[in-house]
């Protein structure tokens, strides 16, 4: 830049001198820092600053590259940006022009997750023949994951639909941060002290990276691998992983597709029942047309001469029947009348009122006793006299 | 798992009301037999009621279960 000694430049020229170096020197930089001073604009761009301990350098994301970022950055994330640097020469001031930012040691993280995969592949972790197969028809399905989370709101309406006779049970766990992977691996084991069901499903919803990183700590994994009740791991999105998918006896994309696979034995046996119902149904109704049919052919050929057969003969001996149930009935009848006569003549001599007509009376005393001797009437006594056709009141005289 | 055996007895009731050897009689005992099985099925898949409940505290001996629903 010899040249420039002594030359006299306009701020323009040397502006656009200034431009073209940086921009054509300073391209395809990563840098790594953290955010500040985030103002982003309601156009979509994001403008801030960049900085770490001793330096700051402006920075400016356009919407064009925004959107292709999964996070919102805030105050004090570490980040990491490829770009370039972009001289603004209105104002003198030069900046980095982001393409793309991400979570500073998010590579770490990833590469970590790559190397303690391969760790637990080598140990036998993943093989098939460990996989225990998932009951089809379970009585009691262990949730492990957040009481308060959307996954186990998903995970209740979609078996309660699907399979109300289905119990579950929550086994709740903390699925992010620090303390999250102990109480995973914890609540697995305590289903499997307790024998409290035959089915696992251990997840919670969609996250970052990050979030969903405490299913792949170690302590999980061995929980799931340690476990007799066979598990499904259920972690984030479809295009989430966790390393606990790998070790799980069945990996489901989404929680909401774990609870499914434990119903669907029992909305298939739902579907069967109903399709059998028909069929069988249907079969009897066959089987009565036919039926029908042969019935109606019977009638009119053999049928109606043998009714015909039958019945004349036994027309016979219903008209016989009637003929003798008459006559016995007359039989009777006489033999009755004859015994009711005989019984009245008896009873007409057994009467008190004949031996009255005979010219005989009943005596009673005023309290209507029956007078049987003179001593029960002495003299004075009042007397009533019953004949056959009245009564007439007397005194005794002497 | 008596739901899988109901299953396989309207099954077989099925087939055997389709076979021809069987006198009417026996195919209205056996049609009334799987369609009894078939409702009680239907009726144990759609109306029993589940339980839903929660362990409550971390250590095995101190464990509790409620119900949440």
């Amino acid at each position: 830049m010899a040249e420039l000694l002594n030359t006299e430049l306009t701020v323009s020229e040397l502006t656009s001198l200034i431009k073209k170096t940086l921009e054509e020197g300073f391209y395809g930089l990563k840098v790594s820092g953290e955010i500040s001073n985030f103002r982003p604009t309601s156009t979509g761009h994001w403008f801030f600053t960049l900085k770490d301990s001793n330096s700051a350098i402006s920075a400016v994301m356009f919407k064009g590259s925004t959107w292709k970022v999964d996070f919102t950055p805030k105050e004090g994330d570490q980040v990491v940006v490829t770009g370039s640097l972009d001289v603004y020469a209105a104002r003198g001031t030069y900046q980095i022009k982001c393409d793309t930012m991400e979570k500073a040691g998010l590579g770490e993280l990833l590469i970590l997750l790559q190397m303690r995969k391969r760790l637990y592949e080598s140990k036998g972790y993943f093989a098939p023949q460990l996989k225990q197969p998932i009951p089809r028809y379970p009585k009691r399905v262990g949730v492990v994951t957040s009481a308060g989370g959307a996954a186990l709101q998903d995970i209740l309406n979609i078996t309660a639909r699907r399979a109300p006779m289905l119990d579950i049970l929550v086994l709740p766990a903390v699925v992010q941060g620090t303390t999250a992977a102990q109480t995973i691996s914890n609540r697995i084991r305590q289903a499997n002290e307790l024998l409290l069901c035959d089915i696992l499903i251990v997840g919670r919803g969609g996250g970052s990276l990050e979030d969903l990183l405490p299913f792949s700590e170690e302590c999980v994994l061995e929980a799931i691998h340690d476990s007799h009740i066979p598990v499904i791991s259920a972690v984030g999105h479809e295009i989430d992983w966790a390393l606990s998918d790998f070790v799980a006896d069945l990996r489901a994309p989404t929680p909401s597709a774990a609870a499914e696979l434990v119903s669907q034995g029992y909305l298939d046996l739902h579907q069967q029942a109903k399709a059998l119902k028909q069929q069988v149904a249907r079969s009897m109704q066959t089987k009565l047309l036919i039926a029908q049919q042969r019935l109606k052919s019977h009638d009119r050929v053999i049928g109606g001469k043998r009714m015909e057969a039958i019945i004349g003969g036994k027309e016979y001996l219903l008209a016989n029947a009637t003929q003798n149930l008459a006559t016995s009935m007359k039989h009777l009848l006489v033999l009755s009348a004859s015994r009711l006569h005989t019984a009245h003549r008896e009873l007409q001599a057994l009467s008190p009122l004949a031996i009255l007509a005979r010219g005989y009376c009943v005596v009673q005393d005023s309290e209507e006793r029956l007078v049987r001797s003179a001593k029960q009437a002495p003299i004075g006594t009042k007397l009533s006299l019953r004949f056959t056709d009245g009564s007439r009141k007397a005194v005794v005289e002497e | 798992m008596s739901f899988e055996t109901d299953v396989s007895r309207i099954e077989e009731i099925a087939q055997k009301l389709n076979a021809s050897d069987i006198t009417l009689e026996q195919s209205l005992a056996l049609f009334e037999e799987g369609m009894r099985l078939a409702k009680e099925l239907e009726k144990a898949l759609e109306e029993a009621k589940r339980k839903v409940e929660i362990v409550l505290g971390e250590e095995t001996d101190t464990v509790e279960i409620t119900n949440l629903e």
